[in-house]
């Protein structure tokens, strides 16, 4: 067995596939690659795949990935065309690494950079630099134990606006994801109308640029 | 990265991927470049419409056309719907989300009468008026098939026409003509029925004029039009072996119903259960050959991915050549890591070694049919599966290792007796019995029985087809007692919603008079009928009141002198085998199954299948 990581995008065609039917969607595509996937052993073999962090609904990416053993050895290349070959449309491979051991360990990857573009009651309301003054920025967030008010301000690692002519708002932001810590930038939009007067986002979406590993790229 | 109108509107309801289209194998196209844009519409939600078989052979036959596109149209949930009202968005197929309002053709499936409502609110939701009298030329024709086809009278004025039978021809010669007659200037579209109504299996309904007696009952039904014919005979593939079936089926990103490839083993079922609509509908049996289905399946399973594959057909145990099929699909699945599921199988040592076989290490519930609760009324209903059959498979089931069994029975059916009844509940007593024989240290833990009974609902094209209904109350009271009857804490009993099957009998032997009554419930916001929690039987009793129809009438007995609503529809079984039929069924005799011998149910006449093997 050999273990490969890839990376891959993911664009407006295939944004509202939930997490789980990625995951479906996924072995498909390499059973129709005609790449062995290896099977875990036990009662009921699945096939041994990680993804790093699941995407939301709605929300396209630029940087995902996904580590998978594969039965036979296939180079690195053949991986990302046969894969490509075989995806729905909206999905394409943009870099296989063969991995060994704990290297390329996705539990180093701490955090993303999102881009949101907003559509507001009146984006000019908005002030970024006021906004990060706050020393904090309590708002209620979904976490194991259910729903309620916390600090999102020291995970918020980057943050900036740009107001473009039609009214909108396009936020740039890097913020504390993964197993440590996960905070969606819906979060940071419920700030952001909490702590600017007059100030409402009537509709957002989300796009993931990059995750991280303190600065760098996994692969 | 930019959004549109439609990701406003995908963002608030649940599982967004029933709207969006682009699943791999969906067809793209340009839609400019063709004749014809046909939308292929399914009137219930995304999951069970990708469910079903008949759509994806149709879908991708059509696509095989470079004049065509042939794209998904399908009932959006009430989540949905409400934004789509909400915000003026009309019904949109799923490959190009343009508006069906544009389309050439939209063919409905029906497959089940309570799906009529949506029929009706799919063409509403997109700016179509609902009959074709008031559709001039500008609107896209608007037409149907399935198995309520046969009798789709309800809504019958809905469709410029219905297609009888098997479509895989039909649909290709009705799209020719449609592409002549666009091309000729779309002048009058009655020219266009004209020529169709001359075609096999095309049922144009404002060609009949039906007239009604005192009493209710029709009185005739009289040709208005040269074209058409006084009898329209369902179409058939003749040859199966051979006929059209995609190598590719789209693969949905949600889970649906039917969530695996689909092989259709055979068309048509030898048994003649004299309830089932679909076992004289099909008729004849056609099969393919066992060869023919494993290369299909190996591409089928190529090109979805899917890892699962399950046997399609009314009764897979009747499949003549079964051993030679299953070995090579065995050796397929095993190669490839592939389950196999093996659907409506007679338990015998054969079928238990291949169960083995296909699940090595889980157990699924095994689910019997015996209808019925006891032998007498077993042989009425020409179910030819005896007590000691039952009793034999549940024993070699639990010896196995099994212990999840379903039993599903009908209640409600003629010339049933309390005592039938009471059957049920010592047939499935008896089923227990068997596994408490076992030695303890031979069979496995945690018996668990299901017994579960439908309500019989009368069909038209079978020998029951004149037969009562049940009423409600006596329903529930077969039901009640079945529920006191049923002593052990090991059996567990499921009963069907009595509303839903006395709607379903209403329309399943109906006729062209429930219409405004439809129209009315759907007005009122009656739609996904044969969903539990969408149901609404109080607005739909109010329907019928306020359009002065009593539903109960429709649930009455009919006598053979009397003109039914069908009679000018021909499935190639004759009226006159049904009565007989009807009366062997009260004499509680059996009939041979179709490879026993023939008994003269007319299908010879399509000169294929089983008849002249």
């Amino acid at each position: 067995m050999s273990n490969y990581v890839l990376k891959y995008t993911r664009d407006e065609r295939v944004k509202y596939i939930s997490h789980l039917d990625f995951i479906r969607t996924f072995h498909r595509t390499v059973r129709r690659a005609g790449l062995l996937m290896s099977f875990s052993q036990g009662f009921n073999p699945h096939p041994v795949m990680t993804i790093a962090m699941p995407l939301s609904v709605g929300v396209t990416s630029s940087c995902e990935y996904i580590k998978i053993g594969f039965e036979g050895d296939y180079s690195e290349q053949e991986i990302a065309d046969r894969l490509n070959e075989a995806f729905p449309k909206g999905f394409k491979i943009t870099a296989v690494k063969r991995t060994e051991g704990k290297e390329h360990d996705f539990a180093k990857l701490d955090r993303a950079v999102y881009v949101v573009e907003a559509e507001c009651g009146d984006a000019s309301a908005f002030d970024a630099e006021k906004f990060l003054q706050n020393s904090e920025l309590l708002v209620m967030k979904k976490s194991k134990s259910g729903v309620k008010e916390a600090d999102i301000r020291p995970y918020i690692y980057d943050f900036s606006a740009k107001c473009t002519a039609d009214n909108k708002l396009i936020l740039t932001m890097c913020l504390a994801a993964g197993n440590t810590y996960n905070l969606k930038p819906d979060s940071v939009i419920d700030a952001m109308e909490k702590y600017t007067d007059g100030f409402s986002v009537e509709f957002f979406c989300v796009h993931r640029e990059k995750i991280l590993a303190g600065t760098e790229e996994l692969i | 990265m930019s959004y549109t109108k439609r990701d406003k509107i995908l963002m608030k309801v649940q599982k967004p991927t029933r709207y969006t289209g682009g699943e791999l194998n969906s067809v793209v196209k340009d839609a400019a470049l063709v004749d014809c844009r046909f939308g292929f519409c399914f009137p219930d939600v995304y999951e069970i419409a990708m469910s079903h078989l008949g759509m994806k052979i149709l879908y991708h036959s059509l696509n095989e056309r470079e004049d065509t596109y042939c794209e998904r149209v399908f009932a959006p949930w009430v989540d949905m719907e409400e934004e789509m009202r909400s915000r003026g968005m009309r019904l949109f197929a799923l490959e190009t989300g343009d508006e069906v309002v544009n389309f050439d053709i939209l063919g409905f499936s029906l497959s089940y009468e309570l799906a009529y409502s949506n029929v009706i609110n799919m063409l509403d939701l997109a700016g179509i008026p609902i009959l074709a009298k008031d559709r001039d030329e500008s609107y896209p024709i608007i037409c149907a098939g399935g198995l309520c086809a046969y009798n789709a009278e309800p809504i019958a004025e809905v469709f410029d026409f219905l297609m009888l039978g098997e479509g895989e021809e039909s649909i290709n010669l009705i799209t020719d003509e449609y592409i002549k007659w666009k091309k000729s200037g779309k002048k009058s579209k009655k020219e266009y029925l004209k020529t169709i109504a001359r075609l096999e299996g095309i049922y144009v309904p404002s060609f009949y004029d039906v007239e009604y007696n005192e009493d209710n009952t029709v009185k005739s039904i009289t040709l208005t039009e040269p074209e058409a014919k006084p009898v329209i005979h369902k179409c058939i593939m003749k040859d199966f072996d051979k006929a059209y079936t995609p190598d590719k089926v789209i693969v949905p990103f949600g889970e649906v119903v039917h969530d695996r490839v689909m092989l259709e083993v055979f068309r048509g079922c030898i048994r003649g259960c004299r309830f089932c609509e679909a076992g004289y509908a099909y008729r004849p049996v056609r099969e393919r050959k066992p060869e023919t289905l494993v290369d299909l399946a190996d591409k089928l399973l190529s090109s979805s991915g899917y890892d699962e594959i399950s046997l399609s057909s009314l009764s897979t145990s009747d499949y003549s050549q079964l051993k030679e099929l299953t070995d090579g699909l065995l050796e397929l699945t095993e190669q490839k890591k592939i389950g196999l599921s093996l659907p409506s199988l007679r338990i015998d040592n054969f079928s238990l070694e291949l169960m083995k076989k296909v699940q090595k290490v889980r157990k699924s519930g095994i689910t019997f049919a015996p209808e019925a609760g006891t032998q007498r009324l077993r042989d009425v209903i020409n179910k030819n599966i005896t007590e000691e059959n039952i009793l034999n498979s549940t024993k070699m089931l639990f010896r196995g290792g099994w212990t999840n069994v379903k039993l599903y029975f009908m209640i409600g059916l003629p010339t049933e007796t309390d005592e039938d009844i009471q059957g049920i509940a010592d047939l499935s007593q008896k089923v227990l019995e068997e596994y408490f024989a076992i030695p303890k240290e031979e069979r496995a833990k945690n018996i668990n029985i299901t017994t579960s009974t439908s309500s019989f609902i009368p069909k038209p094209f079978t020998p029951f087809q004149w037969a009562k209904q049940d009423s409600r109350e006596e329903i529930v009271r077969k039901q009640d007692m079945l529920k006191a009857a049923i002593k052990s804490r090991k059996i567990k009993y499921n009963w069907h919603d009595n509303r839903a099957s006395y709607l379903e009998g209403v329309f399943a032997r109906g006729d062209r008079r429930l219409l405004p009554a439809v129209l009315t419930a759907v007005k009122n916001g009656c739609r996904f009928d044969s969903w539990d929690e969408q149901f609404r039987f109080d607005k739909w009793m109010q329907a019928f009141e306020e359009c002065g129809i009593d539903p109960d009438w429709y649930l009455r007995e009919r006598s053979y002198d009397e003109v039914l609503p069908w009679d000018h529809i021909d499935i190639g079984v004759t009226k006159a085998f049904f009565m007989r039929e009807n009366e062997k069924a009260k004499r509680a005799e059996t009939t041979q199954n179709c490879r026993q011998g023939c008994s003269g149910c007319g299908i010879t006449s399509f000169g294929a299948g089983v008849c002249f093997e």
